[in-house]
């Protein structure tokens, strides 16, 4: 068998083997989803290519298809470039390189509240820490508004809760597990603090705890629903721990009140530090190689997200992401690599992206390559291998393919580089 | 098959009298369910009046006093393949010692090793709870979140 990174989420797993004989494929170390995106992987191994007359899909060849793509994107006034988060930092690189060349708008699907949280003085475009940092000192590890257990299976067991370390000799016997959400989730089930709280209530909780924790003021009656006891159990694991760490996701990021939470919690990370002992928050999020495409962004932008090349250089817009501008029926023509945008975006966004010109490049499947004018089906980089990602932590991984490589394989770098090719041929 | 603590509890005499480790005739109950008390633990159920409800649950715990009766079973549909199985066996850390820091198991030493994304136990018989061990560890199903561990 032969060594693997999985792609299947964002902890880009580099410990697992696997092999492909006869169609069948088979693993050791990949969880169910990770071994389920290899299958999938597996079975479309060369890159091929489909138009569509809104109807009926033809296959046609690559080139062909790199053809009417480029024709497509000149001819459109105002160009979309969305997804990112299955592509490599080089694909992404090379994305930002044609947004310039077509003067588009480039977004990722860090706009879902990752590039908030990161340029929130909480990060401010870096982390504190990795993961390997946590699974070696992380005395009290708490996951707020996320889920572990469903979205990135392996998390708790590779980092955060199970595994030894250098300061916690005896696994999750030398932790303490909090989790606090808005239901009871499975990974409730490892924790010694269980918190259920109202959607919205975040802050609300985030301000009390930071109270206690500070002195400044007491938790004496229920705080969102918390009974004091529970609540003061909780402080108190906050002041023993020596180092306690905060995964958070969606809960914190998509809710009402982002901002808030955001201020909350690193109001909490900083009364924790004033008594003397380690703290940090790190943001959890699912797709693969987001944090690749934000870091690829912010060093070739300046910016983690929607990147406006219209006036010929970038221009960051924070106050209007591509959701918004596709709902005010800004663009038409948009051209999705690496991602699933139409599955992926809010109701009103996937409507809007739907109605206009469609291009995908990247892994086949999903709603998009159906929906798409023209679609170029790649390798996904779990076989093809063609660059380096990185994990939640921002840590780079480079990739490692199965040795068997299809004659007809194309990575989703190679076809955007022709793509881009083609369109500075006919812009010249 | 898991013993149900109420109807153990049912079969107690249920006067609280705290002359037992857990204290309550209710924690004595679940603590006989997963092996962790005897019977003769409890004081008054060793005095006459109680000797069928005694002989009752002695039948009913009898499974969990010889571990050659044991089992481990794994539910594949509901397994993610997470790996804490894996990571928190204690025989698994010491037969591949990189999963103690969770790293996946690649040998084929280990109790668990998740093979094709699903868990699978490969070596049953290492299991502590076996001989000569005959420990009534269950970390296993103690971290599965998912419910797919059962043990008997």
């Amino acid at each position: 068998m032969d060594e693997i990174v999985c792609t299947g989420c964002s902890l880009l797993c580099d410990d697992a083997l696997a092999e492909e004989k006869k169609g069948e494929v088979k693993s050791l170390g990949l969880c169910r989803l990770g071994h389920t995106y290899l299958e999938s992987a597996a079975k479309h191994s060369e890159a091929f290519a489909t138009i569509s007359d809104g109807k009926t899909h033809t296959e046609v060849s690559v080139d062909e298809a790199l053809e009417k793509a480029a024709e497509v994107l000149i001819s459109g006034e105002r160009c979309l470039l969305l997804g990112w988060s299955h592509s490599t930092d080089e694909t992404v690189k090379e994305g930002l390189g044609l947004a310039a060349t077509l003067a588009a708008f480039f977004d990722t699907n860090a706009i879902f509240g990752l590039a908030q949280a990161l340029s929130h003085k909480i990060h401010s475009l870096k982390l504190d820490i990795n993961l390997e940092y946590v699974r070696n000192n992380g005395e009290f590890v708490i996951y707020w508004g996320t889920d572990p257990t469903e979205s990135s299976h392996r998390h708790p067991s590779r980092f955060a809760v199970l595994p030894r370390g250098e300061k916690i000799p005896e696994g999750i016997e030398s932790r303490t597990i909090g989790v606090v959400d808005v239901r009871e989730t499975e990974t409730m089930k490892m924790a010694n603090h269980r918190i259920i709280i109202p959607p919205g209530a975040d802050a609300e909780l985030l301000e009390a705890l930071t109270g206690e924790v500070s002195g400044k003021s007491s938790i004496t009656s229920p705080v969102a629903g918390v009974p004091p006891t529970e609540l003061l159990g909780l402080v108190r694991n906050l002041q023993k721990s020596d180092c306690t760490v905060f995964f958070y996701g969606s809960g914190i990021q998509n809710s009402k009140n982002p901002g808030e939470n955001l201020a909350g919690l690193l109001a909490l990370v900083n009364a924790i530090r004033a008594t003397g002992k380690e703290a940090y928050a790190l943001p959890m999020s699912h797709d693969t190689n987001i944090m690749g495409a934000i870091g690829t962004t912010v060093d070739t932008a300046d910016s983690p997200s929607a990147v406006d090349y219209a006036s010929g250089s970038a221009n960051h817009s924070p106050d209007s992401t591509s959701l918004q501008r596709l709902v005010a029926g800004e663009f038409d023509v948009a051209l999705v690599v690496g991602s699933d945008s139409l599955a992926e975006l809010p109701g009103p966004a996937a409507r809007a992206l739907a109605s206009i010109s469609l291009i995908y490049v990247g892994p086949p499947g999903g709603l998009t390559p159906r929906r798409a004018a023209v679609s170029v089906l790649t390798n996904d980089e779990m076989i093809a291998a063609s660059g380096g990602m990185h994990r939640v932590d921002w840590v780079e991984v480079g990739m490692k393919s199965l040795s068997k490589t299809a004659k007809g394989a194309m990575s989703q770098y190679e076809a955007l580089m022709k793509l881009h090719e083609r369109i500075r041929q006919k812009k010249d | 098959m898991k013993l149900n603590p109420m109807e153990l509890y049912n079969l107690l005499p249920k006067t609280n009298c705290r002359l037992c480790e857990p204290k309550t005739c209710m924690a004595f109950a679940t603590k006989l369910a997963l092996g962790d008390v005897l019977p003769d633990d409890c004081p008054p159920l060793l005095e006459s009046g109680f000797e069928k409800n005694l002989e009752k649950i002695r039948e009913l715990v009898a499974p969990l006093q010889s571990t050659e009766t044991t089992g481990i079973k794994l539910d594949e549909d509901k397994c993610t393949g997470c790996g804490n199985c894996v990571v928190v066996c204690p025989v698994d850390v010491a037969a591949e010692p990189p999963t103690s820091e969770g790293k996946a198991a690649l040998s084929e030493d280990t109790v668990f090793r998740v093979e094709n994304g699903i868990s699978k136990i490969i070596n049953l018989e290492k299991c502590r709870r076996f001989p000569p061990d005959r420990l009534n560890c269950r970390v296993c199903e103690q971290y599965c979140c998912t419910d797919a561990i059962e043990i008997w």
